[in-house]
């Protein structure tokens, strides 16, 4: 009877083709990226790091750092929220 | 202007075998001079699936060893004018040929043929660097599963690396019901994901299963749909634009087309 509802009204839950899709872009990003979540936490650590020495960063807080697949290339995409520029000499 | 298209797919059992069939015997009744190449060697299939397994003297190894003339080994398909298969060699195995052996083989096929499809055996391993030795272009074939798509990734990356120009995509199987009701991914969803060109979709259909059966390909049959599926993905392949698009199934039970006909359903169907 429920099942009969749901398809009168075209109300249907979670989809099983969503979760093939969501466990493939997650498959397909680490197939081409071999990186272990350790080594991909110390690339986040050592991006900051340069990062710190131009602007002056929120640290963690905010910060969002992940692999995405678009036109199926990987690409690093990240936000860094930014507080301010880090006074410089001038040169 | 003649090439070699290798169709092929990563995973096993996805349907490249019943694809250069279908697609050779389209190409051929098109007009065109057609030589199917199974490059399965040890797994011998093709010939099964078109019906000439009894005319095979000679095969691909035979021909690459010297023990006969190219010519020899062709079997012609006499329901297709201009339709013929070289078969594989069934007591060998793929350690036989070298790619420079058949990037050499495809040379002087090019000479006879405008296309020769190259029936690729599963796998990324020697079975699968010889057979796209001597391709000009790669089809790949997926069905829309989570495994088979994921290989399919793996092979176009490995296309590209080949340095073919960006393959095309065939996606095989296909249930036009459970795309509808979301239980198997769309062609959207798997174009945004592999993000190659699509040649078109083949239904999930029993006239794969009678054909083979016969050894007459569904390409040969006016009346079937996996047959006009193949039909326009020839179409497709010798540059034709703006080939419509098939309708693969339209759900013609009371609940559909009630939900149509109250709006609830999307009225798009699925084509490809
Ligand atoms: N569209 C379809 N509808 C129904 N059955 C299909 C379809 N396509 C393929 N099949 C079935 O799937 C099986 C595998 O097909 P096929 O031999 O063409 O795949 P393959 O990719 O060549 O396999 P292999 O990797 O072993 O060479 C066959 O039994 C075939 O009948
Ligand atoms: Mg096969």
């Amino acid at each position: 009877m429920r099942e009969l509802f749901k398809n009168i009204f075209g109300t249907k839950p979670k989809q099983s083709k969503d979760d093939a899709k969501q466990r493939l872009k997650f498959l397909l990003i680490h197939d081409q990226v071999d990186l272990t979540p350790g080594q991909l936490e110390q690339m986040k650590a050592e991006i900051m790091e340069v990062i710190a020495r131009y602007v002056e960063i929120e640290g963690d807080h905010g910060t969002e750092f992940k692999l995405a697949r678009e036109d199926g290339h990987v690409a690093l995409v990240s936000s860094i929220p930014v507080r301010r520029v880090v006074e410089r000499a001038a040169s | 202007m003649s090439e070699c298209i290798v169709i092929t797919s990563g995973k096993g059992g996805v349907g490249k075998t019943t694809t250069t069939a279908n697609l050779g015997v389209a190409l051929a009744r098109s007009g065109a001079k057609v030589a199917v190449v199974d490059a399965d060697i040890g797994l011998r299939n093709l010939d099964v699936i078109l019906g000439l397994e009894n005319r095979i003297v000679y095969d691909l190894v035979h021909v690459i060893e010297g023990e006969c003339r190219l010519k020899q080994a062709l079997i012609r398909d006499k329901r297709a004018e201009g339709l013929y298969l070289l078969p594989a060699a069934q007591t060998r195995d793929k350690n036989a040929v070298t790619p420079a052996q058949m990037r050499e083989l495809v040379r002087q096929m090019k000479e006879e043929f405008d296309f020769v499809l190259m029936d690729c055996p599963a796998g990324i391993e020697q079975g699968f660097k010889n057979a796209i030795a001597g391709a000009d272009r790669a089809i790949i074939v997926t069905t829309p599963e989570v495994s088979a798509i994921r290989d399919a990734d793996r092979i176009i990356g490995m296309v590209e690396a080949a340095e073919l120009p960006e393959p095309e995509l065939i996606i095989n199987r296909v249930r036009p019901r459970m795309v509808a009701s979301g239980d198997m991914m769309n062609k959207e969803d798997i174009l945004e994901i592999l993000a190659i060109p699509l040649l078109g979709l083949v239904p999930d259909h029993e006239d794969v299963i009678v054909t083979a059966n016969r050894g007459m390909p569904a390409a040969f049959d006016d009346e079937s749909i996996v047959g006009e599926a193949y039909r326009r993905i020839a179409r497709r392949v010798k540059g034709e634009k703006d080939v419509p698009e098939l309708v693969l199934d339209h759900d013609t039970s009371f609940w559909a087309t009630l939900k149509r006909w109250m709006g609830l359903a999307p009225t798009r169907e699925v084509a490809g």
